[in-house]
């Protein structure tokens, strides 16, 4: 068999299976849930796959090299959370001005006003 | 003491965060702890610049560098023509840099002494310490930095600095919307107040402006990185920085330029090009023709802030830059540096000798003197300009901050009065500002003892020297700096002398402005004195004599230790100085004279007698039109106005939407308009046409759209299935 792909912990290709596994399954996720936090949580699979990624080849690549892919995905992780931070900001306000959080009723950028029920305004104290 | 000036770097920074987050709950906002700080960066300023000053002729006095990144070059070896290079963050210290230092933080400590005084009992006085704070670590960074392209960072960050101080009170309304304003609106002179702008669009215009010019700078860095990376690389430079100060000087000495070319030009025409950009942003930052117009409008910020803008940081910043590159400038490069800070020079001091607010005459008088430092810096090093324009830049900064110190004290004691028709007769009231300033304005005006003497004079003198040198090869266009330098010199002292004539000894229009004015706190009031000190020539000479030509400490150490510039072999030519010397001083000390009594007598003599002679120039036909023109800025602004915002922005952006969607409207009104049937037609085919274009870009733009179904799953699925098949042709 092929050396690359062998699997087992000590070899390189079972990690970027897992990894790519889990990216998959969060670009599914973000392509047909219709929920908002859904899709959120589908861009974070994608965020860890990535990490996992960069964690996986500073395992196996030249000792002197090793600490940037950690490094890496440390980066991740702070950004990911910042990300949640925001995109969860962003679906709250969505829901401010929607009441919903269903990402296809909320389409109004796509060039044909009007097309779309008004969405209700809150009151400014609401 | 390798870590020293790190600290003081780090020191504001540290400050501007803390303060940021937990001023408001500290006692006054921490302003004790804010200038505690300060102190410290200055005295541990002093000592870097002893140790710099002290040391031996080395060339790169202190430099301590970490790895910044990595570009290229990795090893598997498939990296393409440019090989790989490590940027650095480091200190860069020069006497220029260590001397800059010492200013920026000293005159950042004096300033936050006075805005104790100055601010207290503002609303918003917790907020003035942390951008302030901010501000300095930006400037001491682009001071220190060893990097162009770190430079470049903190140079940006210097224009966050000012953005936030300049806007400042952010809530204020333009003067003409302002109710206050409208009820005292008769008794301003001139109608260009109105046109001031509120302090937040002022910001947004002195960001805008600048960006304008960091466009230039962008492409001048690019350039030189170019150039100075392939040279590095060809050369086999072993390991280092090629984008630190002594790499670029030393690739553009062994002609780095000379193996690119772009749009045909190479060799020192693509230098010349390569320090114009870079001179670009200089232009923008130290606001010098035609990017000048937003100091003025800064003046919206607090007057303390407006004194570290243009003594020490935001505006020193571009001539600091012009220096500190000065190696890589052409001569050519050189002569348009001079030329525009020439203009510049003049155009300004016309400009404020009709200003009728008290600090719109400082702000033009900044952008004056800065134009003389570029003269300076542009006159070269053979002329004694580039020692003469680096001490214009420190010996400026000091009075220059005393003088708005001082306007502070005046605005802060009239109740934020500030046009010169209504303030007046302070001299008695505020003696001990009325000495400050007056000690401040000598100083600008280059009266012997003080220290523009030493600087401005300098200047004269090199753009003289330079003049004639260059005139074998440019014909009269070298002569031009120095020739309207002389002419800015003679305003200068004109209009600095009416100021403080009209300040202190004239009397006030308006007594009851006037009437509860008083000098500052004893704190704020030790802060002028010992500013005034420094505006001393023998401070800056350390000679008893001012009339001497050479043997100042200042041009000493600049000249023993600066980088890249005498090392090179140019030689100072001291018999063109000495020659040129004698006339330029005593023709400076005339028009100190006559300046200063001209002033006297249009402003305190005549109006005793019952005659407002400024009042009548301003009316009389001939004169009058000399000043509509000089009040109105010379409609540069009317012009950068009409073309940039109405023709570019509103016209044509306008126009071509109505093509589209008045056709109806048009269509109608050309039917009933139009006797014969061939106008008619006419209109229908050009309407036809202009409908045609905007059809021509609508109907793709609709195909484009079905793609645009706002669906957040559609462009997710979109984004990856374009990158991936982006990879797959990679493959």
């Amino acid at each position: 068999m092929n050396e690359i792909l062998r699997l087992g912990p000590d070899h390189l290709a079972g990690y970027l299976a897992v990894a790519a596994c889990l990216f998959a399954i969060g670009v599914v996720a973000c392509i047909t849930r219709r929920n908002a936090v859904g899709f959120l949580m589908g861009v974070e699979l994608m965020f860890n796959a990535a990490g996992l990624n960069a964690v996986a080849y500073a395992r196996f690549r030249d000792a002197h090299v090793a600490g940037d892919g950690q490094i890496l995905a440390l980066f991740l992780i702070v950004l990911a959370a910042a990300e949640a931070a925001v995109a969860l900001a962003l679906v709250f306000s969505v829901y401010r001005s929607f009441r919903d959080i269903d990402l296809d009723q909320t389409t109004r950028l796509n060039g044909t006003a009007g097309s779309d029920p008004a969405p209700t305004v809150p009151e400014a104290h609401a | 003491m390798s870590w020293l000036p790190l600290a003081i770097l780090a020191a504001p920074l540290a400050v501007a965060v803390f303060l940021l987050f937990f001023g408001r709950r500290l006692h006054h906002g921490g302003d004790g702890f804010a200038t505690g700080v300060m102190a410290l960066c200055f005295a541990g300023s002093l000592v870097v610049a002893a140790d710099v000053l002290a040391g031996g002729a080395g060339r790169e006095i202190l430099g301590h560098s970490v790895t910044w990144m990595t570009i290229g070059g990795m090893n598997d070896g498939s990296s393409g023509s440019l090989p790989g290079f490590v940027l650095t963050l480091g200190v860069y210290l020069d006497p220029l840099a260590a001397i800059m230092l010492c200013i920026v933080t000293g005159l950042a400590l004096a300033v936050m002494v006075y805005t104790r005084w100055y601010l207290h009992g503002d609303n918003l006085y917790p907020r003035f310490w942390w951008s302030f704070s901010f501000f300095c670590f930006a400037m001491i960074g682009v001071v220190i930095s060893s990097n162009l392209l770190m430079s470049f960072v903190f140079w940006e960050l210097v224009g966050l600095g000012s953005y936030l101080l300049i806007g400042f009170w952010y809530f204020k309304p333009a003067v003409a919307d302002d109710p206050h304003y409208q009820a005292m609106k008769a008794s301003y002179a001139t109608g260009i107040l109105e046109s001031k702008l509120s302090p937040a669009d002022a910001q947004l215009k002195a960001f805008v402006m600048n960006r304008i010019g960091d466009a230039g700078f962008i492409a001048g860095i690019a350039l030189t990185a170019w150039a100075v990376i392939a040279w590095h690389g060809k050369h086999g430079t072993p390991a280092g920085d090629p984008l630190a100060w002594s790499a670029i000087f030393k690739a553009v000495e062994h002609g780095a330029f000379n193996e690119i070319s772009l749009l045909g030009l190479s060799g020192t025409n693509l230098l010349t090009l390569a320090g114009l950009g870079i001179f670009c942003g200089a232009v923008g930052k130290s606001a010098q023709f035609p990017l000048h117009t937003w100091l003025p409008d800064a003046m919206q910020g607090p007057t303390t802030g407006s004194a570290i803008i243009h003594a020490a940081t935001m505006v020193a910043a571009g001539v600091f830059l012009v220096a500190r590159v000065h190696p890589m400038l052409t001569p050519d490069a050189l002569l348009v540096v001079a030329c525009i800070g020439a203009v510049t020079a003049l155009l300004a001091a016309t400009m404020a000798c009709v200003q009728w607010d008290l600090k719109a005459v400082l702000a033009y008088s900044t952008i004056s003197q800065l134009g003389f430092m570029l003269v300076g810096l542009g006159s070269g090093v053979a002329s004694g300009g580039y020692n003469a324009g680096i001490a214009h830049l420190f010996t400026h900064a000091i009075f220059k901050c005393l003088l708005f110190l001082c306007a502070a004290a005046v605005i802060h004691a009239c109740h934020g009065h500030q046009s010169l028709t209504r303030v007046g007769g302070l001299g008695r009231k505020m003696p001990v500002t009325a000495f400050a300033m007056g000690v401040a304005v000598l100083a600008i005006l280059g009266v012997p003892g003080f220290s523009a003497f030493f600087s401005k004079d300098a200047i004269l003198v090199a753009a003289q020297v330079a003049g004639h040198h260059g005139s074998e090869h440019y014909g009269w266009v070298a002569l031009v700096p120095a020739v309207l330098a002389t002419l800015a010199a003679a305003l200068t002292c004109y209009y600095m002398a009416r100021l403080w004539w009209r300040l202190f000894v004239a009397p006030a229009a308006d007594s009851h402005v006037v009437d509860h004015a008083h000098d500052p706190w004893p704190s704020a009031k030790l802060v002028l004195i010992v500013l005034a000190l420094g505006c001393l020539q023998a401070v800056w000479t350390l000679q008893a004599n001012p009339f001497a030509v050479e043997g100042a400490w200042l041009d000493h150490v600049i000249r023993a230790k600066s980088v890249g510039l005498y090392a090179s072999g140019v030689e100072v030519d001291h018999d063109a100085i000495h020659h040129a010397h004698g006339g330029v001083v005593s023709l400076a000390i005339t028009f100190a004279a006559v300046g200063i009594a001209l002033a006297w007598t249009v402003f305190v003599l005549l109006p005793r007698r019952g005659l407002n002679l400024a009042e009548r120039c301003r009316t009389t036909p001939p004169l009058s039109w000399v000043w509509a023109l000089l009040s109105r800025l010379w409609f540069l602004e009317y012009v950068y106005d009409f073309v940039f915002v109405r023709i570019l922005g509103k016209g044509l952006g306008r126009t071509l939407a109505e093509g589209d969607l008045g056709t109806p409207q048009r269509l109608a009104a050309l039917d009933a308009a139009t006797a014969t049937k061939k106008t008619a037609r006419f209109g229908y085919s050009l309407d036809g046409l202009i409908d045609g274009v905007a059809k021509a870009f609508t109907l793709p733009g609709r195909a484009g759209n079905l793609l645009h179904s706002g669906r957040i799953g559609t462009y997710v699925a979109l984004a990856i299935g374009v990158v991936a098949v982006i990879s797959l042709l990679r493959l």
